[in-house]
This record gives C-alpha cells, structure tokens and sequence, in this order.
C-alpha cells in the first residue's frame, strides 16, 4: 500500500464506509473531517504544528492492522479501511476517558467551559455516567498563568496544548509541564507569570475548562450567549473575531478562523476592544440646535430635512474630519455627501502604538496603526495626517467618529469653534460634539453590518453583536437618506449589502467585488497599487 | 562504610558516589569557579547542542549543593540559553533531584511490593524515630532526611534502602539503629 501511495499525488480510503479522496500525506483524522466523520481528539489542534499523539483519544481501527491507531499522526493510505466507532475503539476511548476523570471534580456546574468542553461532550459520549473510582480524588488547586488568566490544575487533561502554543506558535518557551503522571500540571517558571502579548490564546485552545481568562470567569454560561462574526477593531490587521455578547454586552472576543489574515489565533490587545463596544455615554437620537441655542431632541425625519436644508443653503465650503474606525460603506456615502456639496476632502488621524509578532505565523501582528480601517479610508479619498487642519471661518465642519471610548484622533474640545456650521455624526456626544448644530447618533461597529479594509487591502466584512442604542442608525443608512434629500443619485441604502455594492461599483480597487462573494473570509482589492495610491 | 552495608552503584558516572559535602543546604553559584566553568565546558562538548546537556548540568547542581534551587535551574538555563520555565520543567520531572533542601544523608526508604512484604513500613517508620523527623523533613542538625521511595529496583534484597548514592539491602527494622549509629559516625569523623 505505502508503496503505491508514495508515488501518487492523492489517495483514497474508505473512512466508517464513506469514500474519500485526499492529498498524500493527509492524515486519517483530517481527512475523517472531509468524510463527515468527527474523531475526538484532545493533543490534536490544526493550528499548533506538532502532534504528539499523547492524548489516546483519537484510535481508530483500521482493517488489516491489529492495534489500533493514533488516526491524528496515522497518513492516509490508499485503499485504506477505518473504521472510528468499532467496539474495541469505543471501548479504548471509553478508557481513556475514564483515566482523565478519576481526578477530574466534575465541577461543571460552576466552569466557564461547561457547554463547550471537550471533555465533557466525549464522557457523555461514552455512556460511562457513573465512576468506578472508590478512592479520594487528589486535589491540585488554582494558579495565576499571566495577569489575565487562570490555570485550574483538577480540570486539567495535560493534553499539552497550551505548552505547544507558546513554544510552537508563539515562541516563548515560557509554559511547561511541571512534575510527571497523575501529579502533572502546568505550570510557569516559579515566580513568574506569562508576559506575552499573545498569550490569551492559551485560553482558546484548551478543550477543557483549566485555562480561563480572569475577566470573563462566571460571567456567562455557552449557552446563553450570541455570537457574531466580526472583525477586531484594535489595529488595522483586521483579525476575524467571534464576539460573544449576553443581554446586548459583549462579554468576549474569540479569534475566527481565517488562514489568510489571523489563522486561528489573535493578540491580548484585541481581546481587550470588548471593554470598547460595551463603554460610554451614547448618543441615542438626534439633536438639534434652536433658536436658543440649546440642543434639542428630534427624530429621524426632522432632523434630515432640517440638515438637508441647513447644507443646501450654506456657502463657503466645508470639509470633513473622519475617525478611522468608520467602515468603508460610511465613508463612502459621506465622500458621495461631500461631493455633491462640493466641498473639499476629508481627514483622518490614526492612533499609534506598539508592534507585536506573532513569530509561529508571522502574519498576524499587532499594527502600529491602532485603527481597522485607515486603508479603506485612504481608499475612499479620505487623506491621512498627523495633524488635523482647523476650518477656517464659516466653513462646514462634518464630523464622523465611531468609537465609544475617547478616540485621541478625533478632535477636542476647541477644534471647530470658528467653523459655520458643525454636522456631528457620532457614537457619543464628545466635548467637540457639544458645539455641534446638528448631532446625529449612529451606531457602532459592534451595532452595524459593514467591512472594513485591513493594513494590506484584505475587504472584510463584521456582522451585527448588539441592538443599537436608541435610534442610532449606521452611519452610511444616515448619509445615504442626506445624499437623497440633496438631490443625489441612489436610493436610501436600507441593508449593508446595497451600501457596499453601490460602493464596489464606485471605488477603484473594488471592481468586480459585490456583498455575497466577500463571504465571511473577505476578498482582497483588486491591485495593491490601488492601496498605495488611493482613489485620487 | 561498616560491614553491613552493602554499596551498590547507583550513579555511572564516578562523581556521583562521592560523598556529598555541603549540609543539603547551601547553594552555591555553579559556574563562577573555575571547576565549575571546567566541569560547564566539559558537559557541554560531550553534546552538539545544547539541551542534551541539561540533565548533566542538573546532576552537578545536585551534586555540589545537594540539591536543585530554583536559582541554580535559572544559572543552568543562562548557560544552556534555555528559558528557566523549561530547566523546570524537566527537573521537575525527575523525582530523584531534590528540590528542596535535604540533609547530608538522604534516606530513600522502598516500601514497594517486595519490600512492603518484608517490613519495609516498618524500615520507614523506625528510620523516622531514630533520626526525629516526619517524612520529607530534615533533622534539626541538618545531617538526615528520611523520604518514602517507589521501587528502587533491588526487589531480591528488601528491604532496600538508599543513603545518598549508596544501596543498602536487607535491611531490618532492627538494623535501623545500627545503619544510623555508622551514619553519625560517618559525620562526625569517627570511622573515617
């Protein structure tokens, strides 16, 4: 068998009576995937490089061989046969399972993990509910891994993941495995903690409930959470997210996979953007200036007439200051916006801070731009500077902010005060916000549909986390109605998939792209000169 | 060694039977005298890199401090350019370096199978009245630490004891005094 399978570029094996046909060197359990079949497995993750086959959990039979195999490290051969769920498989997993649970406290009641655990689903899969084991359990206790995460050492399976991580993946030999057999547990240098700026990932691969992160512990069962495929808003990487929320709060991020952007991984500084969806005092209808110059409320209708007659009877010229959290489709109907009004471009800041590598998949680094969408900005004709130039006399000053923490690109609180006429399209009312003529609320990243345009040009798409405060709508809906009501082309856009495909058939760089071939996965533009260049 | 013990050797390596010198608890810098960056260059050329070398090195930290601290895991791991957490990790495996402290004779006791069968608690138990210790604790005068031992591969001759490097076989409850009589005796220079 080994011999024809060598020289031929794909094999194909019978896995629990289902064909299938997969590269050589495709392992039995990688391929059991493609044919539909789940083998459990603990030490196996497809994104750590080795595998060590410690775990046992993964044995199948395979006809011709007497013992049974590791199917994770087991190549697939041609016309091999495997079966996962013979009885003498079953029973050795069964087995196996047992070891891991006679010092396991079976105390899912009150672990982060429980709905979502490895362990749990295979024990229950084995249908051993009851323990054989008469004699006490040996009790480990807690340690503190890294000043975010928990290490609970009874939970632990020792399957190695997390050691493999950081040695593999993020290159810090930093977590070890301590002592040996029954008595093992992981464990750092003594008087040391990880300090490394991947490290949360730790958490992720666990299949079991040892590793928690501290801020997350006993917030939130599985079961009762939403989640939403997003994007990371914490640097222009563009790392795919799940984000978690419970009663309209994000309580975590969990790094989506996307071989192209972030693999299975992403860094602690993004794991730390949660705090951003969830915080501030939000801007929740809109407000108009009267004739007292007080700020009142207004809904929807009023206050896009009355903005729309405001801009079409102002001279003088304007121009626009944009945070580059805003996502491509906002941007760009607040380009069409200024356009029509024929008003000078817009601008943007970006935050800056340190780099980070990840070295296991250099791919993924945290960017000195702290912003998801400076190159889709650039893109759309916004242009980049250091410094925000100040409006000169009786000029509009159009204002689009989108975080909800104090953005330090945005402008303070004396930027504007000569302007003519200040339009604030916002998350919160900031102190510039305050001496806005008209405040329109919009929503947040986590509260909208829309893409972002990460550092090398990848178009990604976040979908919707949280209800959104108020009456707040997203900031190309807003710009979209503005555009119509000044005589522009093109409906309201109502739905995120319209806003981006008339953006796409607008945007060198984005021909061709429309809101179904983009996927979850993302599309890259067209010709990076496009990125460098932008749409000028 | 009086008559009645029975040396076995425990170490291949000819540095191991010697008798230990430090009380178990000092620890002192390995590799800041001569002899120890020579014993250093000498491990380290046996190996073409340099992780093979760490379990000899643990073995020297042993050997000259009685013990493995913390500190001489981080000077071994400086010298290998491995991180501390790994220098842990396999000495931490290895039951046998001692992380703590010991006395000047360390008394491994069997009470395996075979040497269970042949009084070996009973071994343990006297061990630990002659010398005034609880398992795993060193006596007041530093010279005795008494722990209880997995098999240590002599089952012919239980019940087998371990003192530093040396095996002692056969032993009785009632050879207890006498093998801690010669230890003292050791110790204070009687019987040279």
């Amino acid at each position: 068998m080994s011999e024809q399978s060598g020289s031929q570029e794909a094999v194909t094996l019978i896995i629990d009576d289902v064909e299938v046909t997969v590269p050589t060197g495709t392992k039995v359990l990688d391929a059991a995937e493609r044919a539909g079949v789940v083998v459990p497995h603990y030490c196996y993750h497809p994104g750590i490089p080795t595998r060590p086959a410690q775990c046992r959990v993964c044995l199948v039979s395979v006809e011709g061989q007497g013992k049974l195999q590791p199917s994770c490290v087991l190549d697939a051969q041609q016309d091999m046969v495997v079966h996962t769920a013979t009885e003498e498989a079953k029973l050795a997993r069964k087995s196996v399972i047992e070891f891991l649970l006679v010092n396991h406290p079976l105390d899912c009641p009150i672990c982060d993990a429980a709905g979502q655990c490895m362990l749990q689903d295979y024990a229950f899969e084995t249908g051993q509910l009851e323990s054989r084991v008469e004699e006490p359990k040996l009790v480990m206790g807690r340690d503190r891994i890294a000043d975010d995460v928990l290490y609970f050492a009874d939970r632990c399976i020792i399957c190695t993941r997390c050691v493999r991580f950081m040695r593999e993946v993020a290159r810090d030999d930093a977590l070890i495995v301590a002592q040996r057999g029954h008595r093992a547990y992981i464990d750092t240098f003594p008087g040391t903690e990880l300090d490394n700026p991947f490290h949360g990932n730790i958490v992720d691969v666990c299949p079991v409930g040892a590793l928690v992160h501290e801020d997350f512990l006993f917030k939130a069962r599985f079961w009762d959470m939403d989640s939403a495929s997003s994007i990371c808003p914490g640097c222009s990487n563009g790392c795919n997210v799940s984000v978690a929320s419970k009663e309209n709060q994000v309580v975590r991020l969990k790094p989506r996979h996307n071989a192209a952007v972030n693999s299975y991984w992403m860094c602690d500084h993004g794991r730390g953007q949660l705090v951003m969806a969830n915080r501030g005092i939000r801007a929740e209808v809109p407000l108009l200036r009267d004739e007292d110059g007080e700020l009142r409320p207004a809904d929807w209708k009023d206050a896009l007439d009355r903005v729309a007659s405001d801009l079409s009877e102002l001279g003088g010229g304007g121009r626009a200051v944009v945070s580059p959290h805003a996502c491509n489709e906002s941007l760009h109907q607040l380009r069409r916006l200024l356009e029509l009004l024929g008003f000078q471009g817009g601008e943007f800041r970006v935050e800056q801070g340190g780099e980070a590598t990840l070295d296991g998949f250099p791919k993924l680094k945290l960017r000195a731009d702290r912003a998801p969408n400076a190159t889709g900005a650039e893109l759309l004709g916004f242009e980049r500077v250091e410094s925000l130039a100040e409006p000169g006399p009786g000029e509009v000053l159009v204002v689009l902010g989108e975080r909800l923490d104090a953005d330090p690109t945005l402008p303070d609180a004396a930027f504007g005060e000569h302007a003519g006429y200040v339009l604030y399209l916002g998350t919160r009312i900031t102190e510039a916000a305050r001496r806005a003529d008209a405040i329109l609320p919009v929503t947040s990243s986590a509260e909208m549909q829309g893409t972002f345009t990460n550092w090398e040009g990848r178009v990604q798409r976040f979908d919707q986390a949280l209800r959104e405060a108020g009456i707040a709508r997203p900031a190309w809906m807003v710009l979209s109605r503005l555009v119509g009501l000044l005589g522009g082309e093109g409906a309201t856009r109502l739905e995120a998939a319209d806003a981006f495909d008339a953006m796409a058939a607008d945007t060198s760089g984005m021909e061709g792209m429309d809101w179904l071939s983009l996927g979850l996965k993302g599309l890259p533009l067209a010709s990076p000169a496009d990125v460098a260049g932008g749409a000028s | 060694m009086s008559e009645e013990l029975h040396p076995s050797v425990a170490g291949a390596q000819p540095y191991m039977r010697e008798e230990r010198q430090g009380s178990g608890t000092t620890d002192e810098p390995l590799f800041e005298s001569d002899e120890g960056r020579e014993r250093l260059e000498k491990i380290r050329s046996r190996y073409p890199s340099a992780r093979p070398a760490l379990l000899p090195l643990l073995n020297y930290a042993q050997e000259k401090n009685g013990w493995v601290s913390t500190r001489a895991m981080e000077e071994i791991a400086g010298a290998l350019d491995l991180t501390p957490a790994c220098v842990h990790s396999v000495a931490t495996f290895y039951t046998m370096y001692n992380k703590r402290p010991v006395g000047r004779y360390l008394i491994q006791v069997c009470t395996n199978i075979s040497c269970h069968l042949n009084r070996g608690d009973d071994v343990l138990e006297r061990f630990l009245e002659e010398t005034g210790t609880r398992p795993g604790e060193t006596s007041e005068n530093g010279l005795f630490t008494v722990v209880e031992a997995e098999c240590l591969g002599a089952c012919g001759f239980a019940t087998v004891v371990q003192i530093n490097e040396d095996y002692v076989e056969n032993v009785t409850p009632e050879k207890v005094p006498d093998i801690v009589d010669a230890l003292w005796a050791r110790a204070e220079g009687r019987d040279a």
